[in-house]
């Protein structure tokens, strides 16, 4: 009884104390709030937090930015919220959103998202191409598979820079490459795309626009074949692990001397030791595996416009962009060119032109089922 | 529902009335959320079948046993499970034994040390596991230490890492329930048994395993109904083909995308499960009975 009437009472001292605070810092300031959300990995809602938030503020003062980490919740509700404003008229009380627009169709059907323009947005004009994958919203940030090698172990004039090459390394080096299963992580699930476009002529567009059965017959078993080949060649003799992040341990622990890996964990493994520092990354020149960009999207019903377009314009500005790289190990949105030239010489073997988006959907379950068919089954099951 | 209670008195009456309805919410529950599904996606399996003109036909299932992986996947299952059943009942017999025979103070600490993984979770088991099992990781370098890893072969993404891994898993909750079965051997029986001049042997065979016989097989039906369903531990220990059910249901399911197959191996699986249940309501009824 004593107990729960002093926790009510520091409890309630609390509450007190922190509306005065509100309401005393509340009246401190004219400047306007801009409502961030973002449902990223702790690795992204911390940077938001700690790195690019309070850049932002201090390159635009008259805006203080409310981040919401909606990674429980989800995005799906600030976005009917966001929505039904539209209809009301309402201030959705939401400026920006780390969402890909595009995985919103009710969003996009009922015209939620802005997309703002050169004018408005300056440093959209440094927008690279390759990150210019919808009309929707401007990409921010990319992440990429790529091969990770520890230089240890493979000589330089060994490391593959083409796809035919890592082929050939593999079959050279037995048991000492290994990707995940391509269910588990995106670094697996590329780098079968991958093996995907190597079969089918290195021809990303072959696989954009609408689902084609032709494509799957055609060149799907030639690709499951290929791994099916290189499977005796795998790490153990084809014993994948269940996702990215075995894979890097694997890596760590100096087991395997090459995988396939995504850039932002790569790098963030790198700068914070996980991973050996003799950990060298390298992209394909023939064609770069499959990777994806993330965007930041506007409703358009925002009410505080001025203030989202500022902070997609921080976001797209050298300083922003070079946050994306040496904090979370991310790709650029503008050109590489613009960065500065020491981040620049420290990815030099990464930097690519292109980066091939999967079309995904329809593409998918076939594939992964025919990986675990025909690849992964050729595990002894009493081994 | 049990029989009309006979015509009593008016709070009599009452009594067994008020029992049924604290009982009714788990065993509503319990039928809403699981028995109830459960039967319609069993119907489902033989009347919603694709090409089927109605009536029911056992094509779903034929396909799924036609099916060379699905069919690996199954006897895979099987072997992992009962495999994992009889190591822990090579780890736990003689553990219990001993912590059901000795008062000393380290039988607390075995205990304690046992009973542990019961405060673990799945995911970090497996993870721990996976740093110790690997190549390279803390098994293999403690055998270096004695020159003795030259012939260590990881288990790590191997069959025998799920049985390892399941075997950890399930060792408190079979050493809880056989340490119980054997505390219920009275003291008196042993020692009357040594006067008449058993030997130890003896008395284990004669006296201790009988009277244990159903909290192992209890033991046995609950250990071998959780392995198979099992799913974090195999996903992250075991290899990426064969698959245990659960993974490979999942999967159907979520990344292939074909539903009624899913339903299908759930069906299978559960039938499979049924039949140690029923071992289980067996040996529980029996107690009961024999209590009485």
């Amino acid at each position: 009884m004593r107990l729960s009437k002093t926790s009510l009472r520091i409890a309630l001292l609390g509450i007190a104390l922190l509306l005065v605070l509100g309401m005393s810092s509340a009246a401190a300031q004219d400047r306007t709030i801009v409502n961030v959300y973002s449902a990223g990995d702790t690795n992204i809602t911390d940077w938001y937090q700690n790195q690019i938030i309070p850049a932002f503020e201090a390159a635009y003062p008259e805006y203080q930015v409310q981040f919401t980490n909606s990674r429980a919740a989800g995005d799906e509700p600030i976005i009917e919220r966001a929505i039904a404003a539209l209809t009301t008229g309402d201030d959705p009380l939401v400026e920006v959103m780390d969402v890909d627009p595009r995985n919103f169709p009710a969003a996009v059907e009922a015209g939620l998202w802005y997309m703002p323009t050169v004018e408005e947005v300056p440093n959209l004009a440094n927008l690279s191409a390759a990150a210019q994958v919808t009309d929707l919203s401007p990409s921010y940030r990319g992440s990429q598979v790529l091969i990770a090698y520890n230089s240890e172990l493979v000589a330089p004039e060994d490391v593959p820079t083409t796809f035919n090459e890592l082929i050939l390394w593999i079959q050279n080096n037995p048991g000492q490459f290994i990707y995940c299963r391509p269910d588990r992580g995106g670094s697996g699930a590329n780098f079968v795309r991958r093996a995907l476009y190597h079969v089918s002529g290195n021809d990303p567009a072959l696989w954009q626009g609408e689902f084609n059965q032709q494509l799957v017959d055609t060149y799907y078993p030639l690709a499951l074949d290929l791994l099916a080949y290189l499977d005796p060649f795998m790490y153990d003799e084809g014993a994948y692990p269940a996702g990215n992040n075995p894979v890097l341990e694997l890596f760590a622990s100096g087991e395997v001397s090459m995988i396939s890996a995504w850039s932002d964990q790569a790098i963030q493994g790198i700068n914070r030791g996980f991973l050996p520092e003799t950990t060298q990354l390298v992209q394909f020149t023939d064609l770069p595996m499959p990777g994806g960009y993330t965007q930041l999207s506007i409703p358009r019903n925002a009410g505080n416009l001025p203030g989202a377009l500022a902070f997609v314009n921080f976001m797209l500005s050298v300083e922003g962009q070079t946050s994306v790289v040496s904090e979370i190990g991310g790709f650029p949105a503008i050109e590489w060119g613009l960065l500065p030239a020491e981040v620049q010489e420290r990815f030099n073997d990464v930097i690519t032109e292109s980066v091939p988006l999967w079309t995904g959907g329809d593409y998918n379950p076939a594939l992964t089922e025919g990986w675990y068919n025909t690849v992964a089954t050729d595990i002894d099951p009493n081994s | 529902m049990a029989a009309q209670p006979p015509a009593r008195s008016r709070t009599d009456w009452r009594q067994p009335l008020l029992a049924y309805a604290l009982i009714a919410p788990p065993i509503i529950l319990v039928f809403a959320l699981l028995l109830f599904p459960a039967l319609q996606s069993f119907v489902r399996t033989l009347v919603d079948v694709p090409g089927s003109t109605g009536g029911i036909s056992f094509a779903r299932y034929q396909s799924f046993f036609e099916n060379q992986i699905s069919v690996n996947n199954l006897v895979f299952t099987i072997q992992m499970t009962v495999l994992s059943t009889i190591g822990l009942f090579i780890v736990c017999f003689p553990l219990a034994l001993y912590l059901r025979f000795s008062n000393s103070r380290i039988a607390g600490w075995v205990q304690s040390i046992a009973l542990f993984p019961l405060f673990v979770p799945g995911i970090m088991l497996s993870y721990a596991l996976i740093r110790f099992l690997r190549p390279r990781g803390m098994l293999e370098t403690f055998l270096n230490l004695f020159g003795a890893a030259d012939g260590y072969e990881t288990p790590y993404l191997k069959p025998l890492g799920i049985i390892i891994g399941l075997i950890w898993e399930g060792i408190p909750f079979t050493l809880l329930i056989l340490t119980a079965g054997l505390r219920q051997v009275d003291n008196s029986l042993i020692e009357s048994a040594r006067d008449v001049g058993a030997n130890t042997l003896q008395i284990f065979w004669r006296i201790l395993l009988p009277l244990t016989a159903r909290s192992a097989l209890i033991a046995f039906c609950l250990n071998f109904i959780g392995n198979f369903a099992s799913y974090t531990v195999p996903y992250l220990l075991g290899p990426a083909a064969p698959q245990m059910m659960g993974i490979f249901m999942q999967r159907t399911f979520q990344e292939f995308q074909r539903p009624q197959e899913a339903e299908t191996q759930a069906v299978i699986t559960f039938l499979m499960c049924l039949i140690v249940g029923l071992l289980y309501v067996y040996a529980v009824t029996r107690q009961r009975a024999d209590q009485r």
